[in-house]
């Protein structure tokens, strides 16, 4: 089990470096029960904090405590307002069977964007009109786009999680599971999630798998998660318009991620989408190299629309499961190459010399021209080949 | 010392020993004997004798001088316009010796430059003007730039005929005490595709493992030479197995050293002889030609190999 679900907090007492935050919700819940005749300034609470820091978890655990109910929206919900209504309708009007409260819980409300933008009005007027405390989580409360919010909800700034803190949850955590992790380590863990819990609890998680944690890189392991998730919108999910920016936060460049691509889009698609798939690629290398010939950048749009929504608008149909992506290794292996085979260019550039053709000819000619070299020592002599190369024309 | 590799022993060293380019060795020969030249173009496939002349004609000018006062470089193998200016300058500085007032450059696999560093290479034909000619050779003389085409005299080299490789095989075979059947001097001809330095290669290879040359080891030696995986890589893909194909492909292209170019000539030459349709065989010749014409416009030549294998694998699957 994932221990950032196992070890979810299930009340305000279990919850770490949040103090502050959990005083100003509990005034909200009291003042909201209290105020419901009377008439009280703002009807929600808005949560927002960097990721990791216990968002969602306060929201649930704030149902908990005050024995309510959690009803949750998301932001597709929001989109349609008699849709809206309908999914609403049995909450606003039937009381719950046991417990005697609701909360309207909708999550990361930074998050609606395109299509969904008209849900900011809609949930403005749920706002107004709701008997129940709404909830609401963001990473940022201070974009434009919740301005009209920002008005109608009670602010509460969640914190980052100290170092310190963190580095003591992973400790607990660890006793409970009966393992052991170097300090050093857990030192390392803590301060690299920079006040994210949840990335701290998975990094934790993963690295007690390893036998030998001290050769992990987190950082590397970091920038993959996000190309993962990346290459998971381009091939599992439906194309819409924002496929296009699947890459803007992928911290690698897009060379390597037109890579990326590459060595992974035979392990999603087959046949037709396949070929589909590599057309884009192809499409995509060519913009590329019109870039490169007549740096001319504004080609770059057209590279990534190929790279994202060309490749994501070749499959047919779309394949749910877990795919597991390789890293690519051609660049590897053409270095690895590279090193084999030094001598042989070593060999092939003298010998181009000699005979006044280029040494790039006399690498393509070489399977013709080694054994006129290998089975004549005066051709050595006469190429000034060293021991080495000698030695390694006699192993070919 | 007289070199032991063949392409180089047996080089014509005078106009008179050329094989084939008659008009062209005629027209050079008399601008050589007048002892000016102007900048040289000699456009034509690889093997037919651009080099040959372009070294004639510096011995013939220069005498036994003519190492000082003769450059050569290949447009492929230097990094860049920066050097080859930086290695003209440095040899145009000094004044020839003898009694020809210019030195001579010969820039081979010219079309190899960008059409931007053609242009740099224009400014400095024109600086060194008084003490330097340029003897550029090319596979295409469409792919250097009109401002250089229109400073050179032009020579079009043809590929040379059978009876021209045959006149030259046969002068190193009398020299080299061999013998040449002539069903071996019909598959060598076909084998070198008109390329009289691939024939001496071939020629040369096949007498290390025997004098006496056969048509029967010719062709072994030819059939050794050539990308023969890409039949395989071919299959791999008709049989649906992309990853596979990609990684063969991968595979033959660094263990082999030859670019994309050269992996798309043996595909398009293997085509015919996949069980396939002729109708597909029409479509992935498209897709071929198509794909060829991708990869000098794009970067990355694997990924245009890559996006044909797609279309194989399509044709494997009877569409």
């Amino acid at each position: 089990m994932n221990w950032t679900e196992k070890y979810r907090p299930t009340s305000f007492a279990e919850v770490r470096g949040q103090e502050e935050a959990i005083k100003k919700i509990k005034s909200f819940i009291e003042e909201f029960s209290l105020g419901k005749l009377t008439k009280i300034r703002k009807k929600s609470l808005l949560l927002y904090g960097p990721p990791g820091t216990g968002k969602t978890a306060l929201a649930h655990i704030t149902a908990k405590e005050t024995n309510a109910e959690i009803f949750e929206l998301n932001a597709s919900d929001l989109r349609n307002k008699e849709k809206l209504k309908e999914i609403l309708r049995p909450a606003l009007e039937q009381k719950p069977l046991i417990k005697s409260n609701k909360i309207i819980l909708v999550d990361e409300v930074d998050g609606i964007t395109g299509a969904d933008w008209g849900g900011v009005t809609t949930l403005q007027m749920l706002i107004e009109t709701t008997t129940y405390p709404v909830i609401m989580s963001a990473n940022d409360a201070w974009s434009k786009k919740l301005a009209p919010l920002r008005k109608k909800a009670e602010l509460v700034k969640l914190k980052e999680i100290p170092y310190n803190v963190v580095k003591d949850v992973l400790i607990q955590i660890l006793k409970k599971e009966n393992l052991f992790v170097n300090n050093d380590i857990l030192t390392n863990i803590a301060v690299k999630a920079k006040g994210d819990l949840r990335a701290a609890l998975n990094d934790l998680q993963t690295i007690s798998k390893v036998k030998d944690p001290s050769s992990l890189k987190l950082d590397e392991r970091n920038k993959e998660t996000d190309i993962f998730n990346a290459l998971r919108t381009i091939f599992k999910t439906k194309t819409t318009n924002e496929v296009l920016g699947v890459f803007d936060n992928v911290n690698i460049s897009m060379d390597e991620t037109l890579l990326w691509l590459e060595e992974n889009i035979f392990t999603e698609y087959k046949g037709q989408e396949l070929a589909k798939a590599y057309d884009a690629l192809s499409k995509a290398d060519i913009f590329k190299g019109r870039i490169y010939k007549q740096q001319y950048w504004r080609f770059l749009v057209y590279e990534n629309v190929f790279l994202t929504y060309g490749i994501s608008a070749a499959k047919k149909q779309i394949r749910p499961g877990f795919t597991s992506y390789k890293k690519p290794d051609r660049i590897l292996k053409i270095w690895l190459n590279n090193q084999r085979t030094a001598k042989k260019k070593s060999i092939a550039q003298k010998y181009a010399h000699q005979v006044h053709v280029g040494q790039k000819r006399a690498l393509k000619e070489f399977v013709i021209i080694k054994p006129i070299i290998k089975s004549n020592e005066k051709i050595q002599k006469e190429l000034k080949l060293s021991e080495e190369e000698i030695t390694y024309l006699n192993k070919l | 010392m007289v070199s032991e590799i063949w392409t180089e022993k047996y080089r014509p060293k005078q106009f008179i020993e050329l094989v084939g380019q008659d008009d062209i060795i005629q027209r050079v020969e008399s601008l050589t004997n007048s002892l000016n030249i102007p900048h040289l173009m000699f456009a034509g496939p690889a093997g037919t004798g651009k080099s040959t002349l372009a070294l004639i004609v510096v011995k013939q000018l220069f005498k036994q001088n003519w190492k000082e006062n003769y450059l050569e470089l290949n447009a492929s193998d230097e990094r860049g316009i920066n050097i080859v200016r930086e290695k003209v300058k440095n040899f145009a500085r000094t004044k020839s010796l003898g009694n020809v007032p210019f030195k001579v450059i010969f820039l081979d696999e010219a079309d190899a430059l960008t059409p931007e560093a053609q242009q740099a290479l224009r400014r400095t034909m024109e600086n060194y003007s008084t003490t330097c000619r340029f003897i550029l050779s090319c596979n295409y003389s469409s792919k250097i730039i009109d401002p250089i085409q229109s400073r050179c005299a032009i020579f079009r080299f043809k590929l040379l005929e059978k009876k021209e490789i045959e006149i030259y095989l046969n002068r190193i075979a009398q020299a080299e005490n061999l013998t040449i059947s002539p069903e071996a001097m019909e598959i060598l001809y076909e084998g070198c595709e008109g390329d009289c330095r691939r024939a001496t290669n071939l020629l040369q290879t096949t007498t290390t493992i025997s004098p006496s040359v056969t048509a029967e080891l010719i062709s072994t030696v030819i059939s050794n030479a050539k990308p023969k995986d890409i039949k395989v890589v071919l299959d791999y893909a008709l049989s649906g197995d992309f990853q596979k194909s990609r990684e063969k492909l991968l595979d033959v292209m660094l263990k082999e050293s030859i670019s994309g170019q050269d992996v798309i000539k043996a595909i398009q030459k293997e085509i015919w002889n996949l069980p396939v349709e002729p109708e597909i065989k029409v479509r992935l010749t498209e897709k071929t030609g198509e794909t060829e014409f991708r990869i000098v416009e794009g970067s990355d030549p694997f990924i245009q190999l890559e996006a044909l294998l797609a279309s194989f694998v399509l044709a494997g699957l009877g569409k």
